[in-house]
């Protein structure tokens, strides 16, 4: 299969990578910034689009992450890093996932317990996490407007319950709360490490920097809206609101007659953040084997194996999500700007081509 | 194994070849004395031809005892020579008699055999209201005839090759030179000579050989029985084989949106065209989901029912015995069943199974407790539902029941992972280098003008990017 196409990673960009953003980032940043929620999460979006520019200047040499490691650092060094970097993704795999299984018992079921619903994902994922990055693309081709149409649907039914007044007076909250806001919600934005992850898996296009930065914003902003909208729904009481876009539509007017046919968007959304989820699990599978051997026969097994890990994560956090909640976005959240800020900016003084050999004379 | 032109010799191993008690011969002489022998498989030679346009030319015969005299004085219109045995004894047994004579290492092919055809009709599988109503038949010389009345160009070739150890059954793959990518003409003909069966019955056969995953849910080969539309898949450039003895043509490489569109949509107005193709995907989905997002409503989240309809179908259910997942796939069990026995019966008592499905199994079912009005309702619709994209129904009734299944088990999330699962799986399908679900998925914008929607004749003056022809443009737009 070829390599992803260039609209599909703008695709990716704009479309698929926000919708990870909208479980329960909403309520964190509310509970830190209140009304100025939209400041530090805008902020977030700034840096990322600034670091995926830099990820994608890093792509013109049209060379995978290990190999520039691998021609600058020697083979060792170039191993080590990989790994740790296949570490990180998983560890940013994991808040995702925690989301989605908790998304899963709110939304989809009264009753049953949210593990043994949610367990079936793991299947899927190994088969995912088994294949080629680049038959990815296609995929998102596909998603691209299944999450418009999701996105737009929400959008619409909640839209006319907003009361955007709610967001001001802007700064209210104080620099202190905003700047924790930013911090704590660091943990929903590692798309450069992903963007990184698939670096010499497309090919650099001209313009393909500034236009790809230019997608992300555009998903951004979508965020921005989607933010705004919530709190101007749910306002004070925004906080206790998790898993908003599956609760924000339920107030228009059609849906007494109806039904709750804004289902058909949040199942649809929902089909996207299976995806979404399975990306750093992916891209972590990815670059371990890459840390490993680089043996395709062994992709299905590392598939398995850290799929299984990560569903025995899910078991042992079953009962306490909070507590991982908080490790995750409070203690350990510094992890994120090292791997998706520090390291994507220290990875532009790779060497892109390798050092010829000094010929002994 | 040559012949030797010793008539006799000749004979007798050709009758060694050949025992079967239907191949005959019938020996004479010219009026010059050459002998001669007719050997020809009596049920599929037509007799009467035989008699007028070889053998009667031949008793007259007074000319030289060379093969090219001879086959001068016949008056067949296809006439050919040939010296192998077993090339001889093949064509004896496709219903061409083989003339031997003595002194001749060469014998005369004649091409009279006895043709058994039904009439040209519409086709039962593909109707339509408006356009041509002709469809295929079973004999590969009238449907190769019937595309060439419609590609009346030199670019049209045929290739006839055989397939098939004992069926020998003859297979005419058919392209439009400088259109179709020669690498895919290349690739179905190797993929057929690799063929080592015994036996080709239909085309059906061929599929499996020509898929890159011969064992996948989904199709990977296109099918049609209407002359029109295999002209117009050929134009688009893609290439198609036609089986002798069935009337389903199949084409390559298929994309999962030629079952969407029908012959019909290329002669009513684009509006209308766009219209039915979005009603047949959306009875497609409904009758693959409908089923079993009822189950995972009523098992895992009632929320999904507006109250009204939810206080009706409590009311429906409430004293019936099963749980929802198997009170629907009995109901849908009995619609397959009903569905099977009525294709396969005679008419007559076909309209006595619809009596005995409908009122027996519909209404005292629902009066007697078994099963819940809604149900009956909900399959009664998917059933139909599958039916606006009838090239699909294999494919769509088995993942009608999966879904079922898992809504069941799993509920709504289960439902949206298999989706996911289904997805993933088919943008990964690939058959001679083209994605089955192009143009949406690689997206080829140009190529979406005739997907789902379709656009107006004056819009579609390209050929589909997907398929890699490399005469890009059907007609100039002036």
């Amino acid at each position: 299969m070829a390599k992803i196409s260039s609209r599909q990673l703008y695709f990716l960009l704009a479309c698929i990578m926000p919708v990870g953003k909208l479980i329960l980032m909403p309520t964190h940043l509310v509970y830190e910034a209140k009304n100025d929620l939209l400041i530090p999460a805008a902020v977030n979006i700034l840096i990322q689009a600034g670091m995926i520019f830099l990820v994608m200047l890093l792509s013109r040499s049209n060379k995978q992450l290990y190999d520039m490691l691998e021609y600058t650092f020697g083979r060792v060094v170039a191993k080590v890093l990989t790994l740790l970097f296949s570490l990180f993704l998983f560890f940013a795999a994991l808040f995702p996932l925690l989301e989605q299984k908790q998304l899963v018992q709110s939304v989809f079921y009264d009753t049953l317990p949210s593990l043994l619903v949610f367990s079936p994902f793991f299947i899927f994922s190994i088969y995912i996490c088994a294949t080629p990055i680049s038959s990815f693309g296609r995929v998102w081709d596909l998603l691209a407007p299944i999450s418009i149409v999701g996105f737009i649907g929400i959008m619409a039914f909640s839209i006319g319950s907003a009361d955007f007044g709610a967001l001001l007076p802007f700064g209210a909250a104080g620099t202190r709360a905003i700047v924790s806001a930013g911090a704590y919600t660091m943990s929903w934005f590692f798309d450069s490490a992903l963007l990184l992850s698939l670096v010499g898996k497309f090919e650099y296009k001209k313009n393909m920097a500034w236009k790809s930065s230019l997608f992300y914003l555009l998903g951004g902003f979508a965020i921005l809206l989607f933010l705004a909208v919530f709190y101007g729904i749910f306002e004070g009481l925004a906080l206790r609101q998790s898993f908003a876009f599956s609760k924000m539509s339920k107030y228009f007017s059609a849906i007494t007659a109806l039904g709750r046919i804004d289902y058909i968007f949040i199942y649809a959304l929902s089909l996207v953040m299976a995806y979404f989820c399975t990306l750093p699990l992916h891209a972590g599978v990815d670059c371990l084997n890459r840390a490993l051997g680089g043996n395709k026969v062994a992709t299905p097994l590392y598939s398995a194996g850290i799929n299984l890990v990560m569903l025995f994560l899910m078991f042992l956090l079953d009962n306490n999500f909070q507590g991982a909640n908080n490790l995750i976005t409070k203690t350990l959240f510094w992890l994120f700007p090292l791997f998706c800020v520090l390291i994507p900016a220290l990875c532009l003084l790779l060497r892109r081509s390798p050092r010829e050999k000094r010929k002994v004379s | 194994m040559k012949l030797t032109g010793t008539l006799e010799k000749d004979l007798k191993t050709l009758k060694n070849i050949l025992p079967a008690e239907d191949i005959l011969t019938f020996s004479f002489q010219s009026k010059n004395g050459i002998a001669f022998t007719v050997v020809y498989a009596d049920p599929i030679s037509d007799k009467e031809l035989l008699g007028e346009q070889v053998i009667r030319p031949l008793l007259r015969y007074d000319g030289k005892a060379t093969a090219e005299d001879i086959g001068k004085s016949i008056t067949s219109a296809e006439l050919r020579k040939n010296g192998d045995i077993d090339k001889l004894a093949e064509e004896i047994l496709g219903g061409n008699p083989v003339v031997l004579f003595d002194g001749m290492d060469e014998a005369i092919i004649t091409g009279v055999k006895k043709v058994f055809v039904r009439a040209i009709a519409e086709p039962s599988t593909d109707v339509a209201v408006k356009g041509p109503r002709e469809g295929f038949i079973e004999d590969i010389k009238i449907n190769t005839s019937l595309v060439r009345r419609r590609l009346k160009t030199p670019d049209l070739r045929f290739h006839m090759m055989t397939v098939g150890r004992r069926s020998t059954t003859s297979v005419a793959v058919c392209w439009l030179e400088g259109t179709t990518p020669k690498k895919t003409v290349e690739e179905v003909k190797k993929k057929l000579q690799e063929i080592d069966i015994d036996i080709i019955p239909d085309s059906s056969y061929l599929t499996h050989f020509l898929s890159s995953r011969p064992y996948s849910l989904l199709k990977q080969v296109g099918t049609t029985e209407k002359p029109d539309i295999f002209c117009a898949k050929i134009a688009e450039g893609r290439v198609g084989i036609i089986v002798d003895g069935t009337p389903i043509a199949l084409t390559v490489p298929y994309l999962i949106v030629e079952d969407f569109q029908s012959s019909e949509d290329y002669f009513v107005p684009a509006y209308r065209a766009t219209f039915t193709r979005i009603l047949r995907l959306l009875a497609l989905l409904v009758a693959i989901y409908l089923p079993a997002f009822y189950v995972a409503a009523q098992l895992f989240k009632l929320q999904l029912f507006p109250v009204k309809l939810l206080l009706t179908i409590a009311g429906s259910i409430r004293d019936i015995p099963f749980s929802p997942s198997l009170e629907m796939l009995l109901v849908l069990f009995v619609l397959e069943v009903l569905n099977e026995a009525s294709i396969r019966m005679p008419k007559y008592v076909g309209m006595a199974l619809s009596v005995v499905g409908a009122l027996v199994l519909g209404e005292t079912a629902v009066s007697a407790g078994f099963v819940s009005t809604p149900a009956i309702i909900i399959i009664a619709f998917s059933g139909i539902g599958l039916y606006a994209v009838p090239n699909l129904i294999e494919i769509t009734s088995v993942l009608r029941l999966a879904m079922l299944l898992i809504a069941g088990s799993v509920g709504t999330y289960g439902i949206i992972l298999a989706t996911a699962f289904i997805l993933f799986y088919m943008v990964t399908s690939d058959n001679f280098d083209t994605p089955v679900l192009a143009p949406f998925s690689p997206l080829v914008k140009r190529d979406l003008r005739d997907s789902i929607v379709k656009y107006n004749l004056g819009s579609l003056d390209m050929r589909p990017r997907t398929l890699k022809s490399k005469n890009k443009r059907r007609y100039k737009n002036g």
